[in-house]
């Protein structure tokens, strides 16, 4: 598993430092055409970081499939294109508008975000799954890990469990949760890191991605909140009863902040990083726009090592970032969790 | 109008976080300084709260981000 495991890393390494520079004269050629005709700014930052309709890999356009509901109808196209060729469908303002007048109820079309999501999901369950193999077979738990990636799976997990699981959750119930705050921290690190790789899309760049992962930890934690959990938001306890007309609104309010806040950290996070570097990367361009390709090639001597820098900042940030989110959903998990004693006796106990 | 407003409010934003996360460091610092072996956990809590602020400027940072292309 693992020889094969490097071995495709290496294939993907090579394809991804090869192809590029084969197809870069061609493509950069069209490109500079296109961005000549279509607008005056040098680089579409936002572009980068959009959700678009296709994948580009390694300079190929890979065209995904639209899938998009009208008033119960559904319709298939393998492309955009195809979708306007149809005579169905007319482009407006990038989205898709049925010709005949009708409403777009939903488009439900496969974008790149949405596929860099499922490979998150897809390499963290081939790799948990072949791991839990392995360990099942014994490798690990009567002997001793072997191999760099077993170690590296097991510090990580053994990370996750004591460090994030076992000291925020109460100890009777961690072990419940353990799964699911490993997944979510295997892939969304792979998410991140899937956006420093060439033509790499980072899906969580897109407050939908990260609003679904905030959204499985706030029913997670409303699921398994206890009585006391409850008592707390909706009855205060140890408070005069006006003041519970202030502070009820206030903790279910609460409730739905904690993972708003969790969805947008990260996906601020991701954004600030991907727009960064095409700004700082972009100001070659600018500046060639602007003064000249001397001037132009001369600023790239400061500004490549400047982009370096950010990028072994982004690859920390991303691990960081996918640490914190587990870390707080642990917290929030282990907040609604925890079964208190009585207040009254707590407090005696303190004064 | 809506850049310039999202310039001053990303400037304040930064200000902001930045004398927040400041000041933990400077704790955190104080704290491993007096009580070196209890590092590790002042460290996680450290970064849970750089998290915590850091979430409260990129709420800003977004505002400005919304204000530079909706406004």
């Amino acid at each position: 598993m693992i020889q094969a495991f490097r071995r495709l890393l290496v294939t993907a390494l090579i394809l991804f430092t090869v192809v590029p520079t084969i197809q870069a004269t061609q493509e950069s050629a069209k490109e500079s055409q296109d961005a000549e005709s279509e607008q005056e700014m040098p680089i579409d930052v936002i572009g980068k970081v959009q959700d678009h309709n296709y994948l580009n890999i390694a300079g190929y356009h890979l065209n995904l499939p639209r899938i998009l509901l009208v008033e119960g109808d559904w319709y298939f196209y393998g492309s955009t294109e195809s979708a306007i060729e149809s005579g169905n469908f007319v482009e407006q303002e990038g989205s898709l508008i049925p010709v005949d007048g009708r409403e777009l109820t939903m488009d439900f079309s496969i974008t790149s975000h949405l596929m860099y999501f499922w490979f998150g999901v897809a390499l963290t369950l081939w790799l948990t799954i072949a791991m839990a193999r392995k360990y099942k077979r014994g490798a690990g738990r009567k002997t001793e890990p072997k191999g760099w990636f077993q170690n590296l799976f097991e510090i990580t997990f053994v990370f996750v469990r004591d460090d994030i699981a076992k000291t925020n959750i109460p100890k009777d119930k961690y072990e419940k949760f353990v799964p699911y705050l490993f997944a979510v921290f295997i892939s969304i690190t792979f998410m991140n890191l899937f956006g420093l790789l060439p033509w790499g899309v980072t899906a969580t760049a897109d407050i939908t991605v990260t609003g679904i992962l905030a959204a499985f930890t706030f029913f997670l934690t409303q699921w398994n909140g206890s009585k006391d959990h409850w008592e707390h938001v909706f009855m205060f306890p140890g408070v005069p009863p006006l003041m519970r007309v202030i502070l009820t609104p206030i903790e279910i309010l609460g409730l739905f902040t904690k993972p708003l806040a969790l969805a947008v950290r990260l996906f601020a996070n991701m954004l600030s990083g991907k727009i960064m570097i095409v700004c700082i990367l972009g100001l070659i361009f600018i500046f060639t726009e602007f003064f000249g390709t001397i001037f132009g090639a001369g600023s790239s001597i400061l500004v490549v090592p400047l982009t370096v820098a950010l990028y072994v900042l982004k690859a920390f940030v991303g691990v960081l970032q996918a640490y914190i989110f587990t870390l707080l959903s642990a917290v929030f998990i282990g907040m609604a969790a925890e079964e208190h004693d009585h207040h009254e006796e707590g407090a005696e106990a303190h004064a | 109008m809506g850049l310039l407003a999202a310039g001053i409010g990303a400037g304040i934003a930064a200000i902001g976080a930045g004398i927040g996360i400041g000041m933990i460091g400077k704790g955190a610092v104080e704290s491993i300084a007096r009580q070196p072996e209890a590092s590790g956990d002042i460290r996680g809590a450290m970064i849970l709260t750089a998290a915590l602020i850091e979430g409260v400027a990129l709420i800003a940072a977004i505002v400005c981000i919304l204000l530079v292309f909706f406004a």
